[in-house]
């Protein structure tokens, strides 16, 4: 083989093992989106979703001792029952939306394992004055006496 | 008033741009060197504008003038001082007007620098850099103006982001932009090049200092980002392959492609179509990576929207691609190589390797990032990609560029002989092999870790033989150690700057391997005066307090940790409230180490401040990644210093 | 020549993947929908700044379009409030009336708003903020379609712009009372 040919046919053998590389990548690690509603219609336990939806005013409940975080994701047709190890992240509560990442189970709920909530840039939320619990919150910690 | 001498100062500066651009080509075209000097004087008027632009918007945000819409949105009259200075960055347009001053800045530069020295391909280099800056004043018109009206004038501002409320997100994008905006110097002159024909050497030995300049602060610009994101955002994490993260990184893997290749353009003159391309791919991705944060398209945790800015983007960007290789097609012919590869074995032949690999990579990036649009087009199914693929991907690429770092400096260019092979090579590779089984004796079982390591130390030790045997001849004219390697240093400062900037490399891999492997982390509630235990830290939980800031309320939590050999120190992660977001950014605390850091983010708490749960990380040698930052700044210092004297 | 085929196709190669960019901008992130939809808007009762009341009952049978808002909403609000005005003038003698809530509000502020702006729907405060619970409004602004039977049928979060609310009320005008 001319020397030309063996650079070629070197480059060849690594282009092919870097796109084998990729394409088993993304095969392995592509996560489909799905609404509650999709998800309910063809659940497969074990693959991993990101499920789209709102978390439904009054579904939400914290255990702070064991770390169980479980709420309901609907978007308005279905609802999916999502349970979570660990805090929620600061832009979560209800009645907002909200993006999990994790797998269906056997025992019929959506185990997550990554929470992600939705922020929008240009809304605003209401005020200093009428924010729930955050003026009382204040005070209740300066009566602490911990400062 | 503020609202309309910016809006107009904006348009003269579009106005003069355009001017000078046309007027810098035509004078290119008839030699009229009257046009040439026009040309000039617009980009310093261009500069005088932006620069009024500047002191417009920071005088509006010192004086809480929110008749400025940009100036309402982005700050309140609790913002810190220095929050308002810096807020003239921090959101979409005002990022614009950063980008554009300093491509004025640079055309000046450039003005200044080459006005005398390179007549021929001068004017062209300040036709297209006008034009460019031209399109960046386009921008700051129609879709996204700082300077807009906001009636009725409110009675006070929404606020700056509290994610952005940080001094990495002081200095972050001004380091990106610098290295963004800085790979435009490079490209004039390879359009210039290819206009007038002059397709050698000289376009790139030209513009070698920028390259590496704008390579520099754009590695810069990542590391901050990453150290952004470690301290900030609560993850523990610096590197999440998020899109607008890998709109930054493509760039520079093609930047550190063409920092290598160039070499081979300047030693043996191949690879002329390949630099051209690697350079206008570089600049390409620049503006692809500003569309891609901009126009929406792809979902990411930090990109911002708007309406119109993505297609004035993207018509650029089609330009600016379809433009130059355009250009490039029509000059193939002039672009012959005068050499050629004689063998595998060689210094030409790694240096490719390098590049096949860093385009590998890079395209790899791309793939993943543009994935989810892709699968949407072609099977209207969304889905998105996540960091194992880069990951799968990418590491053994990298761990490959790793090896041809070693490899490539002392490699015998055209043919090694095996002898040479041998000479420069086996100890080093010995020594690899020794560390790796030394830290599999000691217990490390990470695959990852061991061939990181063992690549480490092989090129760490091609980097001491080299330096000792150079320093060794030169101490046979009489110097001592130390004086022939610092003259050494200086003398070959682009070689041993490279080498630094290599070392740098290295520290930063391993600062990667260690924190991919060894970082722990636990989640827990505590009552008020339990503990917790991990990684041989102890964290107790002491209490929460409550205070006012400016323009934020926080909560903190304090957690005393001890462990047993550094002692004790108290820890304070809290939640700060912002009025204009419901809910709370949690601030993380940490103490840094060489080895290890400690991370403490407050989640829930008790009201009354009986519990609170806290997720507490060990983090293993994460501040390698930093270091490895303080290392490539000496190296990339080093490398630019002006040629050392004629005498030795 | 070999060599200038392929210079021609790395100009050539890019044009696919600028195309695929360019799909990028019909796509549309996930609207996530509210609760409240098909369900029956709460009954409010409200004094506008005018002085006078305002009610859902007294609507029954009008599509309205309910606008949460406030002064120191910067900037959504102030976008969106010209394209509320047209809708209004546009829409009013076609059986669709525009109401405005402003929430947690000082009402010298709010009334500077209205006047500035140059309102003319009925425009109210709502001093406990209660009718903004009960529509579950996290933030303004927020702007919610209800049709002639009551019902609450669209939800908008954010600015809203004039082809948005053509879009959903000529929809809603459609269907029988």
């Amino acid at each position: 083989m001319s020397r030309r040919g063996k650079f070629v046919a070197g480059g060849l053998v690594i282009v092919a093992a870097i796109a084998y590389l990729i394409w088993s990548g993304v095969s392995q690690s592509v996560v489909y989106f799905v609404t509650p509603s999709e998800l309910l219609a063809a659940p497969v336990p074990s693959k991993t979703y990101r499920l789209g939806g709102l978390v439904q005013p009054g579904s939400l409940k914290w255990q702070p001792k064991s770390l169980d975080l479980s709420f309901t994701l609907s978007d308005g047709k279905a609802s999916v029952p999502v349970k979570h190890k660990g805090t929620p992240p600061d832009l979560f509560t209800e009645g907002r939306g909200a993006v999990v990442e994790g797998s269906w189970t056997k025992e019929g709920y959506f185990k997550a394992s990554l929470i992600l909530a939705k922020h929008s840039e240009e809304y605003k939320a209401p005020h200093d004055g009428a924010q729930p619990g955050y003026k009382e919150l204040l005070k209740s910690l300066r009566g602490d006496g911990t400062r | 008033m503020i609202p309309e001498l910016g809006y107009g100062a904006t348009v003269a500066a579009l106005v003069l741009a355009l001017w000078g651009a046309i007027a810098a080509a035509v004078s290119a075209r008839t030699g009229r060197a009257a046009l040439l000097r026009s040309g000039e004087r617009a980009a310093v008027g261009a500069w005088v504008l932006i620069t009024a632009c500047i002191a417009l918007m920071l005088y509006a945000f010192l004086t809480f003038d929110f008749s400025v819409r940009y100036v309402a949105i982005n700050t309140n009259r609790g913002t810190p001082f220095y929050y308002r200075i810096t807020a003239l960055w921090g959101a979409l347009e005002g990022s614009i007007v950063l980008w554009s001053w300093m491509l004025s800045i640079y055309t000046l530069i450039v003005v200044v620098q080459y006005r005398r020295r390179q007549p021929e391909l001068y004017p062209w280099v300040l036709a297209v850099m006008l034009g460019i800056l031209a399109f960046f004043l386009l921008v700051m018109t129609i879709p996204a103006p700082p300077f807009e009206r906001l009636t009725p004038i409110p009675a006070d501002g929404r606020g700056l982001n509290p994610l952005l409320q940080d001094s990495g997100m002081i200095t972050h994008p001004v380091a990106l932009y610098l290295g963004f905006t800085g790979f435009t110097v490079p490209f004039a002159f390879a359009m210039a090049a290819l206009i007038v024909g002059r397709t050698g050497e000289e376009w790139i030995t030209i513009t070698r200092r920028w390259t590496i300049i704008a390579w520099y602060f754009l590695a810069l610009g990542l590391l901050i980002g990453g150290w952004w994101s470690y301290h900030v955002l609560g993850w523990g994490g610096y590197w999440a392959w998020d899109p607008v993260e890998n709109a930054a990184f493509m760039p520079w893997l093609t930047a550190t492609a063409f920092l290598h290749s160039v070499m081979i353009q300047e030693r043996r003159r191949m690879l002329k179509l390949w630099n051209l391309s690697l350079i206008i791919l570089t600049f390409g991705l620049t503006i692809f990576g500003t569309f891609l944060t901009r126009s929406g398209i792809i979902g990411s945790v930090h990109s911002f929207t708007q309406g119109s800015i993505g297609i004035f983007f993207l018509g650029f960007l089609a330009l600016v691609l379809l433009g130059s290789f355009s250009l490039l097609a029509s000059r193939v012919e002039h672009l012959r190589a005068e050499g050629a590869l004689d063998s595998v074995v060689s210094r030409e032949s790694t240096f490719l390797l390098n590049n096949l690999f860093l385009v590998a990579a890079t395209f790899t990036v791309f793939f993943g990032t543009v994935f989810p649009l892709l699968s949407e087009a072609a099977r209207g199914v969304k889905v998105s990609v996540g960091a194992p693929f880069f990951n799968l991907v990418n590491i053994p690429v990298f761990l490959a560029l790793l090896f041809l770092m070693g490899v490539g400096p002392l490699i015998a260019w055209r043919r090694a002989s095996a002898e040479s092979l041998k000479r420069n090579f086996l100890k080093p590779v010995l020594a690899g092999l020794v560390a790796a089984a030394a830290l599999r004796a000691v217990g490390v079982g990470n695959g990852l870790v061991l061939a990181t390591m063992a690549l480490v130390v092989f090129v760490a030790g091609t980097i001491a033989l080299d330096l000792f045997r150079a320093v060794r001849a030169r101490r046979r004219t009489g110097d001592g150690w130390g004086d022939a390697t610092w003259g050494l240093l200086l003398r070959q400062n682009r070689r041993y700057g490279g080498f630094i900037v290599h070392l740098g490399i290295l520290v930063v891999a391993l600062g990667v391997a260690g924190s991919q492997a060894w970082s722990v982390q636990t989640e827990v509630t505590l009552d008020k005066g339990k503990s917790v235990e991990l990684a041989g830290y102890h964290v107790r939980f002491d209490g929460l307090s409550a205070s006012e800031e400016s323009n934020h309320a926080k909560v903190t939590g304090a957690f005393t940790i001890t462990n047993g050999r550094a002692g004790s120190d108290v820890l304070y992660p809290a939640k700060k409230f912002y009025p204009q977001d419901q809910n709370p950014i949690a601030a993380v605390d940490y103490r840094l180490g060489f080895f290890e850091d400690v991370y403490l983010v407050l989640g829930d708490f008790a009201t009354d401040g009986s519990h609170a749960t806290v997720k507490l990380q060990v983090n293993r040698m994460v501040s390698w990644l930093w270091l490895g930052g303080l290392v490539l700044t000496l190296g990339a210092a080093l490398a630019i210093l002006p040629e050392a004297r004629r005498t030795a | 020549m070999r060599a200038s085929r392929l210079g021609w196709a790395i100009p050539a190669a890019v044009v696919p993947v600028l195309m695929l960019l360019a799909y990028g901008f019909k796509t549309d992130p996930h609207e996530i929908p509210s609760p409240l939809l098909g369900r029956p808007a709460t009954a409010f009762s409200l004094t506008t700044f005018a002085g006078a009341p305002v009610s859902l009952e007294g609507l029954r049978g009008k599509v309205v379009m309910l606008n949460f808002w406030a002064s120191w909403c910067v900037p959504a609000c102030y976008d969106e409030a010209p394209a509320l005005e047209r809708t209004w003038r546009e829409y009013k003698d076609k059986g669709v009336v525009v109401v405005g809530v402003d929430i947690q509000d000082k009402e010298e502020a709010a009334r500077k708003f209205l006047a500035e702006f140059g309102h003319s729907f009925p425009n109210a405060p709502d001093p406990a903020g209660r009718v903004a619970v009960s529509y579950g409004v996290y933030g303004v602004p927020e702007t919610f379609f209800i049709d002639r039977k009551g019902r609450v049928r669209f939800k908008k979060v954010g600015p809203l712009s004039d082809e948005f609310a053509r879009q959903h009320l000529d929809a809603l005008l459609k269907e029988p009372s």
